[in-house]
């Protein structure tokens, strides 16, 4: 390349002040001697000029510290709760955040056979047992069931119940509900106490604190919002860190339960986290398996399989394997 | 002389704040009201001429990314060109708007000396402002790729070098771009768009 094809090439860059000191040294030399670049430089930062305007009467008065008050209350304001149901109120306001992008895609399938709708009512449905647990009162009219119902059972004919009547109203009318319920939840002493969450329930066949059943709130509504999410080509970050760890905390505790005393003992840890010695307490570790904390979540939530979740394992390979197998089993949602 | 504030923010950083912003952190706005209130408030100023609804836009600006955090993707840019950018749209808007009321009120004469006109002598100002509505109407039809790097250059204060580190791109593509970009809207002051399909549109 000439200088001049080079200079040439750097004009739009000079009329807009963008080249650096010695970048910019190059400029007028060639203008000099150059008719040609001389007028296309002159054309180019005549149009930066009238860009620019003309001379701005004054800049916007500089606003007091701290965020205007008007602009934070275009969202709800952050509920007050303890410790176990931040995750859950976070959770919650995620959704809401997506929520806007369903707009004219409500019918857009998402998970099992449910729409964006239907995961929304899937949802007033699966927070409505701990509502109900709490003292509010359901908002869609009761499903009738046998006395002797699974808990599975019951829970999926309720699901089945709420998008049916759900999908006789408008989807806002069922985002207005569930975001409702939520906020009833969150507004409960429970949520804001951590002494009275302290007493333990039996929900969806496990008997766990309310603040445990709290989390396990924040893990289901977020799982959905992040199938939401996929459905819609948006990226669903995960929860914030400090949720994410409690998330897995639990989930680690219910994944103890359920592998049991005899289980070969399976030294687990989250990348960037804690370990745990899972199963038999009696025996030497068999075997180390290290997952990351999200995908640890979505094997326990059944959105990734033991086969595909991305692991770093070492030592026997049947114990690990049934570490993953009863993750996935899980099947909590 | 009002601080540019604007620290060069690393994509990471940008998902980070995002995710918080999704989450309902109201410290995440608060960081990016910080950071980049003074680029958007810049960049509103710049367009509308008039600073009390350069605040405007930019609280709707802010108000946006707040009510809305999924409107920004983070696989598609940084968060400071897309504040960039949107603050640049809804200020040609809001002067847009202006300039449709103002026609309406023409026979209204009180209401064209109610609006101050400081600077050079009035005539000089009207046009010029208008011939700059052009420009930036034009700038803000410009396809996004050439857009980042403008907004980056002009608004932002970088060099090219910079803008295509920051979008990562060959520098050789940011300086084509900036020039691309440019020649267009030296095109529309010398060919401009019929004021007739701009009032139907």
């Amino acid at each position: 390349m000439t200088e001049h094809d080079d200079v040439r090439d750097l004009l739009a860059a000079w009329a807009f002040g963008a080249l650096d000191p010695a970048d910019a040294e190059r400029v007028p030399p060639h203008l000099a001697g150059c008719e040609s670049c001389a007028a296309e430089a002159e054309r180019l930062r005549e149009t930066v000029r009238l860009l620019d305007g003309p001379p701005i009467g004054g800049l916007p008065a500089r606003p007091a510290a701290g965020l205007p008050p008007a602009l934070l209350s275009r969202r709800p304001a952050a509920p007050r709760t303890a410790a176990h149901a931040a995750p859950y109120a976070a959770a919650v306001r995620g959704l809401r955040a997506l929520l806007p992008e369903a707009e004219g895609r409500w019918a857009t399938p998402v998970v099992h056979d449910w729409d964006v709708h239907a995961t929304v009512a899937h949802l007033l449905a699966a927070d409505e047992a701990l509502a109900g647990r709490l003292g509010i009162a359901a908002r869609v009219p009761a499903s009738v069931l046998p006395q002797d119902t699974r808990w599975e059972d019951a829970w999926n004919r309720r699901t089945a119940d709420v998008i049916a009547h759900e999908h006789g109203r408008t989807p806002e009318e069922t985002v207005a509900d569930w975001a409702a319920q939520a906020d009833a939840l969150l507004a409960t002493p429970e949520a804001r106490d951590g002494e009275l969450a302290a007493r333990a329930e039996m929900l969806m066949g496990i008997r766990l604190p309310i603040a445990d059943h709290f989390v396990v709130r924040a893990f289901e509504t977020w799982i959905h919002t992040d199938d939401i999410g996929r459905a819609l080509g948006l990226v669903v970050p995960p929860p914030p860190e400090e949720h994410l760890e409690r998330l897995v905390r639990l989930a680690v505790r219910v994944l103890g339960l359920a592998l049991g005393p005899d289980a070969a003992p399976v030294l687990f840890s989250v990348s960037g986290g804690e370990q745990w010695v899972l199963g038999s307490a009696d025996e030497p570790v068999q075997a180390e398996l290290a997952l990351d904390p999200v995908d640890f979540c979505l094997l326990v939530g059944g959105r990734c399989t033991p086969e595909e979740v991305p692991r770093g394992a070492t030592g026997d390979a049947a114990a690990v394997r049934n570490v993953l197998e009863t993750a996935a089993s899980l099947a909590w949602l | 002389m009002e601080s540019t504030g604007d620290t060069s923010v690393p994509p990471a950083a940008d998902a980070e704040v995002h995710r918080r912003l999704i989450y309902g952190d109201e410290s995440a706005l608060a960081e990016v009201y910080t950071a980049y209130g003074p680029l958007v408030r810049r960049i509103a100023v710049r367009v509308t001429h008039a600073p009390a609804a350069a605040e405007d836009v930019a609280q709707e600006v802010f108000a946006q990314l707040w009510s809305r955090p999924y409107a920004y993707d983070t696989r598609r840019g940084s968060l400071r060109t897309w504040l960039s950018m949107l603050a640049h749209r809804r200020a040609v808007d809001w002067v847009r708007s202006e300039a449709r009321h103002r026609k309406h009120a023409h026979a209204d004469d009180s209401a064209l000396h109610t609006v101050p006109e400081p600077g050079p002598g009035p005539d000089e100002t009207v046009v010029d402002r208008e011939r700059s509505l052009l420009l930036h109407t034009a700038l803000a039809e410009l396809p996004q790729p050439q857009r980042e790097v403008v907004h980056l250059a002009y608004f932002a204060g970088r060099t090219y070098r910079q803008a295509a580190v920051e979008l990562g791109i060959p520098e050789g593509t940011a300086k084509t771009r900036l020039r691309t970009a440019l020649r267009t809207l030296a095109e529309t002051l010398a060919d401009p768009p019929d004021p007739a399909l701009e009032r139907g549109a």
